[in-house]
């Protein structure tokens, strides 16, 4: 049992095997892209943890599963990864580099390899039991799957509820199972795995239960969660995506969310805010308002915190476009009427001086989150520490270190956040084990044989797959009568229809299918191609067809979606849109892809904090870094602040960064430079950088842009003309600098969003608020009786950093809400007392203050040089001027340029070791370039024809990626590897001398007749 | 609730009724908060303590206005308020509070410094009562609801106000239908610990506001 | 069995038949009740509004008492137990000397919560003559005896049980409803009769919307105020029982006259013959 002393000593090469625990999708994948081979062990039946219990997802209101899919379908077939699903970590021995894991791996009951999910146990078994993954609020059987994209998607016999495991009696499954799956002498097995190192992402679920009793939850039928509200939206939830209530399944009218429900809650001994519910109740609103516009959607809160990236302008659209009812107000109580079970809400109303009673047919309880149930045992058994609410909270500079090494956590347990955070922090988790384990990597995973595509020729044998995309297709279009259309029309040799096309199983069956049938043209009417097409073309390579025999009619996005309320009309688009890809999938051909060689070099624009980190993740492991900034030292924003709200030390932080990275033998640091230059693509770039004037090529894979940000300068309030009105910034300094003029101070107002959240920029600076908490903290540290005054219109201190927002109060920080209509009004001469008046929105009263200093908490904005670099890499920018990542939600740190990465205050406002995190994270998706010896490229590009080519140079001037140059032979020719496909150059030549591939000009004539011919009627 | 700026006061311009803060320092708020054990700082306002008391409504000065004045060390305004002699002690308000606040307990904390200050109080009726009820206390040891109604309709005022209003009818009527139901008991019992309560009673008055 | 009784001043005045009955049913249940002896007014809301010395002094006299007598005090008036438990919680603390010897050690109970054990429930069930069928109740349980939670050890102070355990043991059918622990405002009744009607008028226009047949209480205070006011509040009257009436009634045997049970203003006979549970 005892690790052997010398391991200590022997440095034997680590293991390259990683153990996930949890969900961890996101980290499984960012690993196993990595060359490490990944045990994702589950607790569960099915990996996926809260994400696959939602909805919709704001801000972009996109459909979960759609997002979700092609991840799970991406680790259910990851060659570098297996599921230990239904198992838990029981222990954890040895050292970083070499753990040994003891792995419980529970009974299923159904053996996983036999299983082909045909459901007829499920069918069959008589045991009707609530449905968790519902909420409750349905029923499943005791023979079960947990939702339809599962993985794996095997059948589970739930043993505390199975009649045969119970009292021995019924069986059924067993007898019905066609393939014998159904094993009830099962037991518990234990095994052990070597693996260098562990992360640890099992997530957080809600806190709130029926024996805490608030709000009548657990009493009242119509009190739910907001995750069972979640489930009651859902196309795959227990009403089909139909919003009922649980009570009588009547249809809503009027529904009430309440924030904060155990979050801020010190006297329940949940003093923390679980960060996430502001926005995922007004999604929810969103979302119901749009379902039933009749319906009213009322949310009760009391502050909004909406401090992500575009989070306050989802706001006030969720407010002023979807008509969503924000009061600032915390109820204490919810009473039923038993009449109809509609829920009675009291408020006290100060305009008409009375209580009014408002009546709900649906009340939503915005729960705050715990770690999971396990979890605290789990702690024990593997020596971590947490903190007292049971989140293994992390270092400010190893933002995802616990206290043991070699063991990482990830997610919803390190702190509550939100998805795209989550996902930062897996990459980050990943950075860090590939690190710790770069010596072995490719070690432990088997090398994707690179085979050629094949060949594909014979008569063209068309195979339609219509999805039904949950409801979001099927609550629309009539499938049925599609398929019944579809099946009469000669060249349509086969159609079939599937709930989630894009599910794992549904895929394999798919193969099955094509193989069966002889297809060897494959049409698939579901969503878009830019996120599914990939997909299906993996599948058809498995069915031993060339990959680009597929083609899609996106039903979903430009039907289903976009005439909601005229079915039939929607079926005859939709049998339109399939009938011109069966026409194009006539003259599909087989293309072949292009390889060539990566560059293993990462280039970094910037030199913070961000910029360091980034730069020493990738050379940590061995690949080479350019790391270049504009300025003549390396920290960037940094080094103007003096030390978190936690206490931490920035400034110790950049000195032991620039340390490492000056000496670091594979960064290459470019001072006083710039990068005036980039060319070429994914895995072979090529720039120029200019340092000190001077131009020197380099060449790089990968691009990591993290730029920063800095200060705004404000203009309000007399700051510039009067040194007693400073930003929260020089107030930290002037706190470190002056301790006695500190102390002298009698009365201090500081004033919130300054420069933030209005007209001219949308943005919430997300730090703000914990600036002010510091600073009013340490002004009253050094003289208790100074008056602090704040005035603020939401305080956004998420998360743990609450714990300093009641710190604040209990030292007798003052704060008062305003309104942006009724700013704050600051009069001073230069001289005597600053004069602030403002109006107090809790108590109506106006209010003046005499005050010594007046604090302006001034927001981030992006770096003045985000604009060039956005320019010469043709990244997009937010209105802000931030960089706009790929997706918000599951791809911050990407762009939809492959080869560049996102980090630190160049996407968004951030705190220290939020743009760490990123860094660290950004750095690892890199990494998944520079890590490939050779990289394929898609064989849809443009293809010149010179012989036909009269070199205009349209092409080369309209390409948006500049891809198109004219060659020695004095003709345009097109770098396969440049190209994107997008088809502009194809359109604009007037010698027609260009092809785009899989879009062909006799493809698309044969859509367009197809539509336009009407045939259809 | 209260976000509309057309809502507001007038004479937003009168600099005088603009409130100062901190001239007082907060001197009173330290001092109920060492009086009272309670954690008045913490309260961020969220208006819960309203929304839960019952009888908000019948309040000059609400649950939540209650902290926030204490923190402003407006003295005066609380002990004048309705709201201390209005206050049920139900508890609501502590016991919704997210932050241990101890509405409740300060409200109770204020009635008493109230009924030690020269401040009128707001509901002088129920100051009356109160202290009738007291001195009935420290007469018998217990208390008998027939005396207990003798002796507070004897307090100066109280009867004549009774009379106006009507409501010495209703407490007659009432009064009646309870002895033909047998619950009035006319003849007080006499606690022999009279006199240890007394000397309780006496010393109470050693308790400094 | 034997536990110290503390009455408390109104069930020698107006809560007489609380007290009629409550002997009755712990003579029914063979559990001896000793009352402490020249035991003294608690000080009510008056002593706590006034005086934290006296609202920690007076109840402490009582349980100083009980102290002597070695025996658990089981309390029937909410007002009373809120007091007592506050009395002892303050002298746990020790925040308060008071010229009794208390050490704090004696158990306080409030009578609800000692009767909804689960071996009284038990013992009730054995005994029970007359199951109350068909008889709805709601149970209001009013602030003092549930709140504050820190003082009272209830944890479920939104949705108490004592009583709907008590209610549902003696046969009656418990409806559930929201306002169980809303306060009646009857202490404010004297100065604020506007205040007082004003709640108890909102509570039984609610309790009537539950379709009850009848409110059962366990606070002397709350059933004079919940039984005075709806005399004229108009529309259904609801009869307000003690708790320990509805036991009695299914525990014992009831006599021709049924005085006991027409102390109340809204008179409850014609309900329990309607229901078949009175000749
Ligand atoms: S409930 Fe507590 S925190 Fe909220 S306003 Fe009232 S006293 Fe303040
Ligand atoms: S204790 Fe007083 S202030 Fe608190 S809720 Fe009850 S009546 Fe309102």
């Amino acid at each position: 049992m005892t690790p052997d002393p010398r391991a200590h000593r022997t440095r034997r090469r680590p293991e390259g095997k990683v153990l996930v625990m949890g969900g961890g999708i996101q980290c499984a994948l960012d690993l196993a892209d990595t060359g490490f081979f990944v045990y994702l062990v589950d607790q569960a039946f099915t990996v996926g943890g809260t994400m696959a219990c939602l909805d919709k997802t704001f801000p972009t209101n996109d459909c979960s599963t759609c997002m979700f899919s092609p991840k799970l379908v991406r680790v259910a077939g990851h060659p570098n990864i297996e599921i230990l699903s239904n198992s838990q970590l029981l222990e954890l021995e040895g050292e970083p580099g070499r753990f040994v894991a003891h792995i419980e791996k529970g009974p299923r009951y159904i053996n996983l390899e036999k299983c082909v999910a045909c459901g007829q146990c499920a069918e069959k078994c008589p045991k009707k039991v609530p449905d968790a993954f519902n909420g409750n609020l349905g029923l499943r059987k005791a023979a079960f799957v947990t939702f339809p994209q599962a993985v794996p998607l095997k059948y589970a016999l739930d043993a505390e509820n199975c009649l045969y495991l119970t009292r021995g009696r019924c069986g059924l499954c067993k007898k019905i199972c066609p393939t014998d799956a159904v094993e009830f002498d099962q037991k518990p097995e234990t095994m052990t795995l070597t693996v260098g190192a562990a992360v640890l992402s099992v997530g957080f679920e809600p806190a709130l239960t029926p024996r805490h009793g608030e709000y009548g939850f657990g009493r009242y039928r119509n009190v739910i969660t907001s995750l069972q509200y979640e489930r009651l939206l859902s196309a795959t939830g227990p009403f089909a995506g139909h919003l009922k209530r649980p009570s009588d399944g009547s249809t809503p009218r009027r529904v009430a969310w309440i924030q904060c429900v155990l979050s801020r809650d010190a006297a329940r001994n949940r003093p923390f805010c679980s960060s996430v519910c502001c926005m995922h109740a007004a999604k929810q609103a969103v979302l119901t308002r749009s379902h039933l516009p009749e319906t009213e959607a009322v949310i009760y809160f009391m502050d909004i915190r909406a401090h992500g990236k575009g989070f306050d302008d989802y706001v006030d659209r969720a407010r002023y476009r979807h008509g969503v009812q924000y009061r600032r107000s915390m109820i204490s109580q919810v009473y039923q009427d038993p009449e109809n079970e509609n829920l009675i809400i009291e408020t006290f109303d100060h305009r008409l001086n009375r209580k009014t009673e408002e009546e709900f047919d649906l009340v939503v309880l915005s729960s705050g989150f715990q770690p999971p149930g396990s979890w605290r045992d789990l702690c024990t058994r593997l020596h971590l520490t947490v903190n007292p609410y049971g989140f293994a909270t992390a270092p400010f500079d190893e933002p995802v270190a616990t206290n043991r090494a070699g063991v990482f956590v990830c997610g919803g347990i390190e702190s509550p956040k939100d998805i795209p955070e989550t996902v930062v922090q897996a990459g980050t988790a990943a950075a860090e084990i590939s690190i710790l384990l770069s010596d072995a990597r490719h070690t432990a995973v088997s090398q994707p044989k690179i085979t050629a595509d094949p060949t594909t020729d014979g008569e063209p044998r068309v195979g339609v797959f219509v999805c039904y995309c949950g409801s979001n297709i099927a609550g629309v279009v009539r499938i049925p009568e599609v398929l019944d259309r579809l099946r009469q029309m000669p060249e349509v040799a086969h159609a079939e229809d599937f709930m989630f096309t894009c599910s794992a199983e549904t895929l394999d069956r798919l193969i099955e299918v094509i193989r069966k049938q002889h297809l060897n043209r494959i049409v698939v009417a579901a969503c878009s191609p830019k996120t599914h097409e990939s997909l299906f073309r993996d599948a058809l390579r498995r069915a031993g067809l060339n990959p680009y025999l597929v083609t899609m009619a996106n039903i979903r996005n430009q039907c289903s979606w976009v005439h909601p309320r005229e079915p039939q009309q929607a079926t005859e688009k939709s049998l339109s849109l399939i009938l011109a890809a069966v026409r194009q999938a006539g003259y599909l051909e087989p293309l072949t892809d292009q390889r060539y060689l990566v560059t293993p070099a990462a280039m970094v624009v910037g030199g913070g904090i961000s910029g360091m980190t980034a730069a020493l993740t990738v050379a940590d492991q061995g690949f080479g870094v350019h790391l270049v900034e504009q300025d003549q030292r390396l920290g960037g924003f940094a080094h103007s602040l003096t030390e978190t709200l936690e206490g931490d030390s920035p400034q110790q932080l950049i000195r032991r960064l620039e340390r490492r990275v000056l000496i670091h033998p594979n960064i290459d640091v470019h001072l006083n430079s710039r990068l005036t230059a980039h060319d070429g693509q994914v895995g072979a770039f090529r720039g120029v950088v200019e340092e000190a004037g001077q131009p020197e090529p380099v060449d790089y894979g990968a691009v990591i842009v993290a730029t920063g940000g800095q200060a705004y300068e404000p203009d309000e309030h007399g700051y510039g003309k009067d040194d007693r009105v400073l930003t929260q910034v020089e107030l930290a300094r002037r706190i470190q600098a002056d301790p006695d003029q500190v102390r002298g101070l009698q009365r201090v107002v500081m004033i919130q969003c300054i420069g933030s959240r209005n007209a001219d920029f949308g943005y919430c600076s997300r730090v703000c608020c914990s600036a002010a908490m510091k600073n009013s903290i340490s002004l009253k540290e050094a003289n208790p009786d100074v008056q602090v005054v704040v005035l603020y219109r939401d305080l956004r201190t998420f998360g743990f950093k609450e714990l300093y927002y009641l710190d604040a109060r209990r030292r007798g920080v003052l704060f008062f809400r305003f309104i942006p209509e009724e700013p704050p009004r600051v009069k001073t001469n230069g001289t005597g007392k600053i004069i602030v008046d403002f109006t107090d929105r809790s108590s109506l009263h106006d209010f003046r203050v005499d005050a010594d200093m007046v604090v302006l908490s001034a927001g981030i904005r992006p770096h003045e040089a985000s604009g060039q670099l956005a320019g010469l890499l043709k990244l997009p920018l937010t209105p802000e001027g931030f960089f706009m990542e790929a997706h918000v939600k599951l791809q911050p740190m990407e762009f939809s340029s492959p080869g560049i990465y996102l980090a630190g205050l160049a996407h968004s406002p951030r705190f220290i070791s939020e743009s760490i995190a990123m860094a660290a994270g950004a750095a690892q998706q890199a990494i998944k370039v520079l890590c490939r010896n050779e990289i394929t490229t898609s064989a849809t590009v443009a293809e010149v024809d010179p012989d036909r080519c009269t070199a205009c140079v349209i092409c080369v001037r309209v390409c948006p990626f500049e891809a198109p140059f004219i060659n020695t032979d004095g003709v345009s020719e097109i770098p396969p590897p440049k190209c994107r496909g997008c088809g502009i150059c194809t359109a604009e030549c007037p010698a027609q001398a260009i092809t785009l591939k899989h879009s062909t000009d006799n493809q698309i004539e044969a859509q367009i007749k197809a539509i336009a011919a009407g045939e259809l009627g | 609730m209260h976000d509309n700026a057309a809502h507001r006061r007038s004479a937003r311009s009168d600099v005088n009724r603009r409130h100062r803060i901190g001239d007082r320092g907060d001197h009173f708020l330290r001092r109920v908060e060492g009086e009272t054990g309670a954690n008045l700082s913490a309260c961020y306002q969220c208006e819960r303590c309203t929304n839960a008391c019952p009888v908000s409504a019948f309040m000059d000065v609400k649950p939540h206005q209650v902290i926030r004045y204490i923190q402003l060390g407006w003295r005066e305004t609380l002990l004048a308020s309705s709201t201390v002699w209005v206050c049920l002690s139900c508890e609501m308000c502590t016991t919704y509070c997210p932050n241990e606040v101890g509405v409740a307990e300060t409200i109770n904390h204020l009635r008493k410094m109230a009924t030690h200050s020269t401040i009128r109080p707001k509901e002088p009726h129920l100051a009356v009562f109160h202290q009738t009820f007291l001195e009935e206390l420290q007469r018998f040891g217990r208390v008998n609801e027939f005396w207990l109604m003798g002796a507070l309709n004897l307090k100066p005022g109280v009867l004549k106000d009774k009379i106006r209003s009507g409501a010495l009818r209703q407490e007659i009527e009432l009064g009646y239908t309870l002895w033909r139901l047998g619950k009035l008991k006319l003849i007080p019992h006499r606690c022999k610990a009279v006199r240890g309560i007394r000397a309780l009673y006496r010393n109470r008055y050693a308790e400094k506001d | 069995m034997k536990l110290a009784f503390y009455p408390g001043c109104s069930l020698e005045g107006m809560a007489r038949d609380y007290a009629d009955s409550i002997d009755a049913v712990f003579r029914s249940l063979e559990i001896g009740l000793v009352e402490i002896d020249d035991w003294s007014c608690c000080g009510a809301t008056a002593a706590h509004s006034l005086s934290e010395m006296m609202a920690v002094a007076l109840p402490a006299r009582n349980i100083a008492a009980a102290e002597k007598m070695g025996l658990d005090v089981v309390v029937p008036c909410a007002n009373c137990f809120n007091r007592m438990r506050f009395s002892q919680a303050m002298i746990r603390k020790g925040i308060f000397d008071v010229p009794w010897s208390v050490t704090g050690k004696t158990r306080i109970h409030d009578m609800t919560r000692f009767l909804s054990r689960d071996d009284m429930i038990e013992k009730i069930r054995r005994r029970l003559l007359r199951p109350l069928s068909g008889l709805k109740l709601i149970s209001y349980y009013g602030c003092q005896m549930v709140r504050p939670p820190r003082i009272t050890g209830f944890t479920d102070y939104e949705n108490p049980q004592t009583l709907d355990r008590l209610a549902a043991a003696a046969g009656a059918d418990v409806l559930d409803w929201s306002y169980k622990t809303t306060c009646c405002g009857a202490s404010i009744g004297i100065g604020r009769r506007d205040i007082q009607e004003a709640l108890t008028r909102k509570l039984l226009a609610k309790a009537v919307r539950t379709g009850a047949d009848a409110i059962v209480v366990s606070c002397p205070l709350c059933q004079s105020n919940l039984d005075s006011i709806q005399a004229d509040a108009g529309g259904r009257k609801l009869p307000i029982f003690y708790f320990t009436e509805v036991l009695r009634l299914a525990l014992t045997r009831v006599g021709r006259s049924q005085r006991w049970l027409r102390t109340h203003i809204a008179d409850p006979v014609p309900l329990l013959r309607a229901r078949r549970l009175l000749p």
